[in-house]
C-alpha cells in the first residue's frame, strides 16, 4: 500500500483577463486507512485539489508542484497514463450524487463499467461482480437493473461508492458524499465509509459538512482562498479551533446537540486573482488582488500580500496586511497566522477576593478568547459580579494578575487607563442605578465618548451616538434625546446603558444580566444585535447571567459558578449535554422546563 | 396518465379526424377539374356537356361510403391520369423515400458526427468558423441551392443528369441500373443535405454542449475510460434524443418537405405528383396525397414515441416501452 502526495501544489485558471489562483502551495499526505477531510467555504479550492489528483482538471488549469503516488510523480502524465491509474488506483466520487451517473445508463452497467475497461471482464462476469457489489453495501441487486432517475438519492449514493469500490483502488476522494442526504442514510453512509477507511483504504473527504468531518476524520485541513490555514486532528474542529476562520466556520455548524445562534464568517467571499490593470491605469505588471463579489469592485480591490484572511480576520493588526504568514505547529494544530491564532484578550490568574472575612472569590483563573461568547452561570451571592467586575478593571483583586491584551492590568501607568475605558464596554447589573439622573439620553450615551475622544468634531459625536442607538432599537428624535432617566421605562433605560457600553466601540464586553429588565421581545433583539457585533467586530463578551437558557443560546463557553469558585467549565455544547459537575447537574434539571408540583404534604 | 390502449385510440380517432377533413377537403378548394381543363383549351364545353362531365366526376356518396371505399384501398380514380390514386401514390412513394429518407438519414447523421466532434473541441477555431458557417448556410433557401447545383454540375460541367428519378426506356443490368439511379438522386439528395446538415449539426452541437457540463462526465472521466468511449457512450448517447426528435418531425413533412427540390428537379416522387394534380385540379389525387401524407406523420408520431423511451428512459410514459 503506498502513499498519495501533493507537495506545493498551486493551481490557477485562466480566466478572460485574469487568472484566478484556486490553490497556493498545499502540502497534504494520504495513507492507508486514513481519513483526511479538506474543509471549507465554498471557492477555497477544495474541489480543486481532489481532482488534481486524477489528473482531471480543465484545461484552462495551470499546475505547479508534485503529486506522488508511492514513486511515480503524477503532474505531467499523459492522458493515457493517467487513464491507466483512474478508478484503479485513485478513484474519486464527485459533488451532485444524482448527476453523477449518466441518465441513459442503468446502475448495474455503470457500476460494472470500470470492471469491463481495466480488467478486460466480459459483460456477464462484469454484471456479476456489480451486482455483488451493490448487495454488499446493503442494496436489493435489482435496484442494478433500473435507470439512475429510478433510484433514490441515498441508494444512489450508495451505488457510487460501490462504484468507486469495485476495483478496490488504493485511494478514494469523496467530494461532498452526504450533501443532500437525510440523516439516518448519512449516519449509514458515514459508517461505511469508516469501514472502508479502516480496511486499507485512503480516503479524502472533501466537505463543508463540518460535522462530518469531525466525525470521520483523523486529520482536518481547512483551507481559505487556496492556501491551508489550519490543520488539526479531526474532533478538535468544533470544540477547539484556534485560527478564528475556523472557529468562524465551526459557528455555522447547525449541529443537533448545538444551542448557541448560528454565527457565520464575518463580511463575503472573496476571490483572488492574478491580473494587470490595462495600460496606462497604474500598475501594469501582473499582481495579485482579492476580488468579491458582493460588493463593488473598489471597495473589495485588497491586495492579496500578507495574510489573506485579514479583510475577513477580527483580530487583524497592521503587521496582517504586509507580512505572509506561514503554517506552524502550535498545540498539535498547524495554523497560519502572524498572531499564533485567536488571541487572548484578557487572562485573569487565581484572582481572589475577600470582604472581611467573607470569600467573596476565592483564586480564579479566567481566560477569555478573542471573539468568543463566555458565560458565567450561578446562583447569586456565587462571586459573578465580583469576577465581572474585577474583569473590566473596576474592582482590585486582594490577589492575583490580570493581563488584557498582553498588558498587566494592574501596573498600567494611571494616565493609559482610559486606553482599557475604551476597549472594555460595561453593562452593570442594575441599569437605574447605573446612570446619572441628572444627564439626558444624549448626554449619557456621549458621555464615554467625550471622554475618550475630546477632540472628536459635533457631528461625528452624533452619529457615533445616533448609530449606538440604532442598534439597541432606540429612538433618535430629539424628544428621546432630551429625556431623563426617570421619565424611562427600566427597559429602555437598559438599552440606554447597552448603547453607552457600545459607543466607544469596545473589542471586550463584560455585561452583568444585561437584558435582565427587558421584554422577551426587545431582549432577542439585542442578543441578535451583540452576536452580530461579535462576527462583525469580533467583540469578546463575558456574559454574567442565571438564566440558563439565555447562556445556551449565546455561549461558545460557560463557566459554573458556586460559592466564589468556578465549579465547572468548558465548551457549552459540552457542558450542557453531559455536565460533569453534580451542581451543574443540579442547575440544569432546575431549569428546564417542567411544570412545578405542589410539594406532598 | 394515459394507457397505451387508451393512446392508441387517442391515435385512431385523430386518423378518423384526419380521414374527415379530407374528405370535406374538395369542397374547399376553388375551381374544379373541369374548369382547369377546358378554361384555356379550344374545345369550348356545352352548358349540357359541362354539367354531364361534371356529373359523372361527381362521386359523393357520403362520409360512410368514402370511409368504406378508403378501407377497401380504393382511394378514388384520378380526373387527370384515369388511373386508381392508390397506384399513382404507391409509384411515386419509393421515389420520394428513397430521396426523403436517404437525405434525412445522412443529413442526421453526419450532423450528429460532425455536431458531437465540434462540442468536443469547443472554443477552437475550428469549431468556431464551422458554427458560424452553419449558421450561414442555414439561412440559404433550397430553391437557391438546387439551382445553383442544377446550373453547375449538370448545366456547366454536364456531369449528373438534370432531372427525373432514372433514365428511361433503357434496358439495364441491376448494378448499371442502380449507378444510374444514384446518377440521378446525387443532385437533389445533395441539395436536402445542404439544407438540412445545418440544422442538425447545430442542434448536435448545442445539446452535445449542454451534456459536456454534467457532472456524469466527470465521473466518467475519473474512471479512467477511453476518450471515444466517454465520448459517444456516455456524452453523445444523450444527444441522440433531440437528434431522433428533429428526424422524425422533419421526416414527417416528406411529402411538403420534397416539394420544392423534387419539382426543381422533376423527380418522380409524391411532391411532384402533388405539384401537378394542384396544378390540374385533380381532387381525387389531391385528396389521397394529403390523407396519405397526415396519415404518415401520425404513424410516424407513433413510432417516435416508441423510440424515445428506447433512447431515454427518463420519457417512458407508460411505466414501459410501447
Amino acid at each position: 500500500m503506498g502513499r498519495l502526495s501533493v507537495q506545493e501544489l498551486s493551481v490557477t485558471y485562466r480566466a478572460e483577463n485574469h487568472r484566478l489562483t484556486a490553490l497556493d502551495r498545499v502540502d497534504l499526505k494520504l495513507a492507508p486507512g486514513r481519513i483526511v477531510a479538506l474543509v471549507g467555504e465554498s471557492g477555497s479550492g477544495k474541489t480543486t485539489l481532489g481532482r488534481a489528483l486524477l489528473g482531471l482538471l480543465p484545461a484552462s488549469a495551470a499546475v505547479s508542484g508534485q503529486i506522488r503516488l508511492d514513486d511515480l510523480e503524477l503532474s505531467g502524465l499523459a492522458e493515457t497514463q493517467w487513464n491507466d491509474l483512474r478508478w484503479r488506483r485513485v478513484a474519486m466520487l464527485f459533488q451532485d450524487a444524482a448527476g453523477s451517473l449518466n441518465p441513459v445508463q442503468r446502475v448495474r452497467d455503470q457500476v460494472a463499467e470500470p470492471l469491463r475497461v481495466h480488467r478486460g471482464l466480459t459483460l456477464t462476469e462484469a454484471r456479476m461482480q456489480a451486482d455483488g457489489a451493490l448487495a454488499g453495501i446493503g442494496l436489493d441487486p435489482a435496484l442494478g437493473t433500473r435507470f439512475p432517475h429510478e433510484v433514490s438519492g441515498g441508494e444512489l449514493q450508495r451505488a457510487l461508492l460501490a462504484m468507486a469500490m469495485i476495483l478496490e483502488p488504493e485511494f478514494v476522494v469523496l467530494d461532498e458524499p452526504t450533501a443532500a442526504l437525510d440523516s439516518g442514510t448519512k449516519g449509514a453512509i458515514g459508517r461505511w465509509i469508516r469501514q472502508a477507511a479502516d480496511a486499507g483504504t485512503g480516503m479524502l473527504l472533501i466537505s463543508h459538512d463540518l460535522e462530518l468531518a469531525v466525525a470521520l476524520a483523523d486529520e482536518v485541513h481547512v483551507l481559505y482562498l487556496g492556501q491551508v490555514i489550519e490543520s488539526l486532528p479531526g474532533p478538535a474542529l468544533l470544540n477547539n479551533p484556534m485560527h478564528p476562520y475556523t472557529l468562524a466556520l465551526s459557528r455555522s455548524v447547525a449541529g443537533l446537540d448545538t444551542h448557541r445562534d448560528l454565527g457565520g464568517v464575518r463580511g463575503d467571499a472573496l476571490y483572488r486573482v492574478l491580473h494587470r490593470h490595462p495600460a496606462g491605469t497604474g500598475e501594469t505588471d501582473e499582481h495579485a488582488h482579492l476580488v468579491g463579489s458582493a460588493v463593488s469592485h473598489a471597495e473589495c480591490h485588497l491586495p492579496a500580500r500578507g495574510c489573506l484572511f485579514t479583510p475577513r480576520c477580527t483580530q487583524a493588526v497592521a503587521e496582517c496586511s504586509t507580512r505572509e504568514p506561514a503554517l506552524e505547529e502550535c498545540n498539535g494544530h498547524r495554523i497560519r497566522c502572524l498572531r499564533g491564532g485567536i488571541v487572548t484578550e484578557l487572562r485573569l490568574q487565581g484572582v481572589a477576593k475577600r470582604y472581611g472575612d467573607a470569600h467573596a472569590l476565592h483564586p480564579v483563573d479566567l481566560e477569555l478568547r478573542a471573539g468568543e461568547t463566555f458565560c458565567l452561570v450561578g446562583e447569586s451571592g456565587s462571586g459573578k459580579t465580583t469576577l465581572a467586575l474585577m474583569a473590566a478593571g473596576m474592582l482590585e483583586p486582594d490577589l492575583g494578575e490580570r493581563v488584557f491584551r498582553g498588558r498587566p492590568m494592574d501596573s498600567w501607568p494611571r494616565q493609559d487607563r482610559h486606553f482599557l475605558a475604551r476597549h472594555i464596554g460595561v453593562i452593570q447589573q442594575h441599569p437605574a442605578r447605573a446612570v446619572s439622573h441628572r444627564l439626558s439620553v444624549f448626554d449619557i450615551v456621549a458621555e464615554p465618548l467625550r471622554i475618550q475622544q475630546p477632540r472628536l468634531g459635533r457631528d461625528a459625536l452624533r452619529e457615533r451616538v445616533f448609530a449606538a442607538l440604532r442598534d439597541v432599537h432606540l429612538a433618535r428624535e430629539p424628544e428621546f434625546l432630551q429625556r431623563y432617566p426617570h421619565e424611562l421605562n427600566l427597559g429602555a433605560l437598559q438599552r440606554v446603558c447597552v448603547a453607552r457600553a457600545l459607543v466607544t466601540e469596545p473589542s471586550l464586553l463584560i455585561a452583568d444580566e444585561p437584558t435582565s429588565a427587558l421584554d422577551p421581545g426587545v431582549q432577542a433583539k439585542v442578543l441578535k444585535r451583540l452576536l452580530d457585533l461579535q462576527i462583525e467586530k469580533g467583540l469578546t463578551m463575558l456574559l454574567v447571567t442565571h438564566d440558563l437558557g439565555l447562556a445556551r443560546k449565546v455561549a461558545d463557553r460557560i463557566g459554573v459558578m458556586r460559592a466564589g469558585r468556578i465549579v465547572e467549565r468548558g465548551p457549552a455544547v459540552r457542558l450542557l449535554n453531559h455536565p460533569e459537575h453534580p451542581y451543574t447537574q443540579e442547575l440544569l434539571r432546575g431549569s428546564f422546563r417542567q411544570p412545578i408540583a405542589a410539594p406532598v404534604r | 396518465m394515459l394507457t397505451w390502449r387508451g393512446h392508441l385510440l387517442a391515435y385512431l380517432l385523430t386518423a378518423l379526424v384526419m380521414v374527415y377533413l379530407s374528405y370535406r377537403l374538395p369542397g374547399w378548394l376553388p375551381g374544379d377539374f373541369v374548369t382547369a381543363m377546358y378554361a384555356d383549351s379550344h374545345v369550348v364545353l356545352g352548358a349540357e356537356q359541362e354539367a354531364a362531365l361534371r356529373e359523372r366526376l361527381q362521386v359523393d356518396g357520403g362520409f360512410g361510403s368514402y370511409l368504406l371505399a378508403l378501407a377497401r384501398l380504393d382511394w378514388g380514380t384520378s380526373h387527370a391520369f384515369r388511373v386508381p390514386v392508390s397506384d399513382l401514390i404507391l409509384n411515386a412513394l419509393p421515389w420520394t423515400l428513397l430521396l426523403m429518407g436517404g437525405a434525412h438519414l445522412l443529413a442526421t447523421m453526419l450532423g450528429f458526427v460532425a455536431g458531437v466532434e465540434a462540442a468536443w473541441r469547443r472554443g477552437g477555431r475550428i469549431e468556431r468558423t464551422s458554427v458560424g458557417g452553419m449558421t450561414v448556410l442555414q439561412g440559404v433557401p433550397e430553391i437557391g441551392t438546387g439551382v445553383l447545383l442544377l446550373m453547375v454540375f449538370a448545366y456547366h460541367l454536364g456531369w449528373l443528369p438534370a432531372g427525373g428519378g432514372a433514365t428511361l426506356y433503357v434496358d439495364h443490368g441491376f448494378a448499371e441500373r442502380a449507378l444510374d439511379v444514384l446518377r440521378h438522386l446525387a443532385l437533389p439528395l445533395a441539395t436536402l443535405l445542404l439544407a438540412w446538415f445545418p440544422g442538425n449539426f447545430l442542434l448536435a452541437r448545442a445539446s452535445m454542449v449542454l451534456v459536456l457540463g454534467q457532472s456524469f462526465l466527470d465521473t466518467a472521466r475519473a474512471k479512467g475510460l477511453p476518450p471515444i468511449r466517454v465520448r459517444y457512450a456516455h456524452a453523445a448517447r444523450n444527444v441522440l434524443l433531440p437528434m431522433a426528435t428533429r428526424f422524425g418531425l422533419r421526416f414527417a413533412f416528406m411529402v411538403t418537405g420534397a416539394l420544392v427540390v423534387e419539382t426543381i428537379f422533376s423527380y418522380p416522387g409524391l411532391g411532384t405528383l402533388l405539384f401537378n394534380a394542384i396544378g390540374a385540379r385533380d381532387l381525387p389525387l389531391i385528396q389521397g396525397i394529403v390523407l396519405f401524407s397526415s396519415l404518415a406523420v401520425l404513424g410516424i408520431n407513433l413510432v417516435l414515441e416508441s423510440v424515445y423511451a428506447r433512447l431515454d428512459p427518463r420519457v417512458r410514459v407508460y411505466g414501459r416501452a410501447l
